[in-house]
């Protein structure tokens, strides 16, 4: 065993926990809290009750990106779960480093489960549809915007549909001397957001030859409407903290009726409505050019186990449980808890034949946007370009208002030096 | 005192050696050795030479968390020693009323820094915190405390001024209650009053306590990382991306363990400083104190 190994092993072992029987339940690792933590939850128990001879034990390890630290870790250790789900970023390079099972080699697996396109592998991904298959959808979403509908019917205004009705509601909802102001939009400065306003400006991530542009001019349109909103127009408030903690601070800044309109996850459809005192109206994104955005949420991944680390009825339990996740009762189960998008078709055609959407009409907006979905590029640098290139930028450039065009050439600099 | 075989101290420290070189020696040593390479984990290493530093140094990364530590420990050590050392004078008096003053203050420094770091986003939240309300109750122009470049470092800062004054007062009673007070009676007879006295009696004989106080909380400066990770993760743009931060970031959120370890040796190089100027300090302190 090498030096590197030993380390890695150690690590793994103390974040993964000491155990590699399944005494505890084959491991699913899952990375979220609240109302999602306890609809996947409650699917888990109903799995083991169905299919007690492959009881899963589910095991929470923060976030996406705290997931993701130590999912590396341990996958480095060979101590990796039976089931996990990751961002669908990051797949290209966990493919590339090839810690991944092809699904599609196995025999629970090789079925059409009827996904709704946009929402698998090959539909959320460009470029070659012959890869293998490493991920399911589970909780897929797209960026939408939540209304106060209070605020909606004083003003007498539709949810907009063009960036330049969006400035219009913002400077209409917008009231209030600084420190006390309602502000009419917020947006987490982040990644996701960013990408829907480069798609909106009619931009792409990559060329042709799958390299990063990062939009090229759209990239920094996409920039300068985020400073003209914030210091030009002083309309939107960005939310402090950074990655889904700012997600959360905003949520909260709408509950409590501070921001009038918030661009957020379909995924916190459910926690809105319950949480708001006042109706929350969802709509898609406006649109420039042309509507677009890109999905989000995470899929499900079955690392591969180095040979006799992994006990080896963990991976048929893994893929029994995907199979079970791919029910249509079982997504929608999920969907309607949350928010999250149904990802069978027939989970999607059900929910409109027996009237759910007729009542929950929000459910419906990130359904519906799907045909605005643009696929992200299948690149092994996806994810380092997102975390380590272009998040950090954007808050710079928006916040401190640096050149967007500067901004945009030098994240494409640092891609051109390679990793 | 002469052991009774030549091997006995060596093995009285061997204990000690062996988690120092396990838990420190050892992981320094890969830790220098990886700064060598690329490394994400996943796929094999591969030898970068100086790269991890040259990029590091090229990118003004560098530069700017070792800016933003040194302004941050410049902050917190300067604050909290003036304030510890007030506190202790104010305080280091007999009296239950007193008493409970000194406990009350050392209690923050017991408390996690998960949940003084939670307390104060709540007290520094913008629109509904203690803080921002005050302001505008008294008309005075308030600001995102924690979302604003400018504030952020500033009011993690003062946060964790809050929580480790309370050690450097406790430090300083000690020193304060070690003087012997025949010094302050002998000054007091020669006509010195009380700013005279603590100028000539009790300033030059808090020196090395003072030394102590100011390297420790430099060195704890430095180290600041929960306090980052709840309150704001390193933003915004970056202002709170702080020395201990940034090689979390690196290795967790970059993928980066070759750039993480080049920031480990850098960081170790100035701890390394810093001790030595603790050292430096502590001496000069006591021979000052020799001396008068």
């Amino acid at each position: 065993m090498r030096r590197r190994d030993v380390l890695a092993a150690g690590a793994g072992a103390v974040l993964a926990g000491c155990g590699r029987d399944d005494a505890g339940g084959v491991p699913l690792w899952f990375s979220y809290g609240g109302k999602n933590r306890e609809a996947l939850l409650a699917l888990v128990d109903r799995f083991n009750r169905e299919e007690p001879e492959h009881r899963l034990s589910a095991v929470y390890q923060g976030d996406y990106f705290e997931l993701l630290a130590k999912l590396r870790t341990a996958i480095h250790a060979g101590r990796a779960p039976a089931v996990t789900h990751v961002v669908a970023e990051i797949l290209p390079y966990l493919a590339h480093a090839e810690v991944l099972e092809p699904l599609d080699s196995i025999a629970a697996l090789q079925k059409d489960f009827g996904f709704v396109p946009e929402l698998t592998q090959n539909g959320a991904f460009s470029g070659d549809k012959n890869r293998p298959v490493y991920a399911l959808p589970f909780n897929r979403s797209t960026p939408i915007a939540y209304l106060n509908g209070s605020i909606l019917k004083e003003l007498g205004l539709a949810p907009p549909t063009t960036w330049d009705e969006l400035e219009t509601f913002a400077l209409a909802a917008t009231k209030g001397k600084e420190g006390e102001r309602r502000y009419g939009f917020s947006c987490p400065i982040d990644w996701w957001f960013w990408v829907a306003l480069v798609a909106q400006a009619g931009g792409e991530l990559v060329d042709a030859d799958n390299r990063f542009i990062l939009g090229a001019d759209a990239g920094v349109e996409a920039l300068q409407f985020l400073q003209r909103l914030v210091h030009e127009l002083e309309v939107m408030r960005p939310p402090s903290g950074r990655d889904y903690n700012a997600w959360q601070v905003q949520n909260q800044e709408f509950i409590a009726g501070r921001v009038a309109m918030i661009w957020n996850s379909t995924a916190f459809v459910r926690y809105l409505e319950d949480n708001a005192k006042f109706p929350v109206v969802c709509a898609p994104l406006p649109k420039r050019d042309r509507f677009g955005v890109p999905t989000g949420g995470t899929m499900f991944v079955l690392p591969k186990a180095k040979t006799g680390r992994m006990p080896a009825h963990w991976q048929e339990a893994g893929a029994r449980f995907l199979a079970f996740m791919a029910r249509p009762d079982t997504s929608n189960e999920f969907a309607t808890k949350t928010g999250y998008i149904p990802v069978t078709r027939a989970g999607v055609e059900l929910l409109e034949t027996s009237g759910y959407y007729e009542k929950k009409p929000n459910d419906r907006v990130a359904v519906e946007q799907l045909r605005h979905v643009k696929p992200w590029p299948w690149n092994k640098e996806l994810f380092r370009v997102q975390r380590e290139v272009v998040q950090s930028r954007l808050e710079a450039c928006v916040l401190s208002r640096e050149d967007p065009m500067a901004t945009i050439q030098a994240a494409q600099h640092v891609i051109a030096e390679g990793p | 005192m002469r052991p009774r075989h030549p091997l006995h101290p060596y093995w009285m420290l061997a204990p000690t050696l062996l988690v120092i070189g396990l838990f420190f020696l050892y992981p320094l040593c890969v830790a220098a050795k990886d700064s060598f390479y690329r490394w994400d984990l996943l796929t094999e290493p591969e030898y970068a030479g100086f790269e991890n530093y040259t990029r590091l140094a090229r990118s003004g990364e560098l530069v700017g968390v070792v800016g933003r530590t040194v302004t941050f420990g410049l902050v917190v050590v300067g604050a909290s020693t003036a304030l510890g050392l007030a506190l202790a004078i104010l305080l280091n008096r007999r009296g239950r009323v007193y008493a409970f003053f000194r406990s009350a203050i050392f209690s923050a420094y017991v408390v996690s820094w998960v949940a003084v770091a939670l307390l104060w986003m709540w007290i520094l939240d913008a629109d509904a915190g203690v803080v921002s309300r005050a302001f505008r109750a008294v008309g005075i122009p308030t600001m995102n405390w924690l979302g604003d470049p400018r504030s952020a470092l500033y009011a993690i800062a003062f946060v964790t001024v809050w929580k480790i004054t309370g050690y450097a007062m406790v430090v300083y009673l000690a020193g304060l209650q070690a003087i012997p007070p025949t010094l302050f009676e002998a000054a007091a007879l020669d006509g010195a009053g009380p700013m005279r006295r603590f100028i000539h009696v009790t300033w030059p004989s808090l020196r090395p306590t003072t030394a102590f106080v100011a390297s420790t909380g430099l060195i704890m400066s430095f180290q600041a990382f929960d306090v980052v990770r709840v309150m704001t993760q390193g933003g915004p743009v970056r202002s709170t991306t702080l020395f201990v931060y940034a090689i979390y970031e690196e290795i967790f959120v970059n993928l980066r363990v070759g750039r993480a370890s080049a920031l480990v040796m850098v960081f170790f190089v100035i701890l390394i400083l810093l001790t030595v100027l603790n050292l430096w300090a502590f001496r000069a302190g006591r021979r000052m104190k020799e001396a008068t």
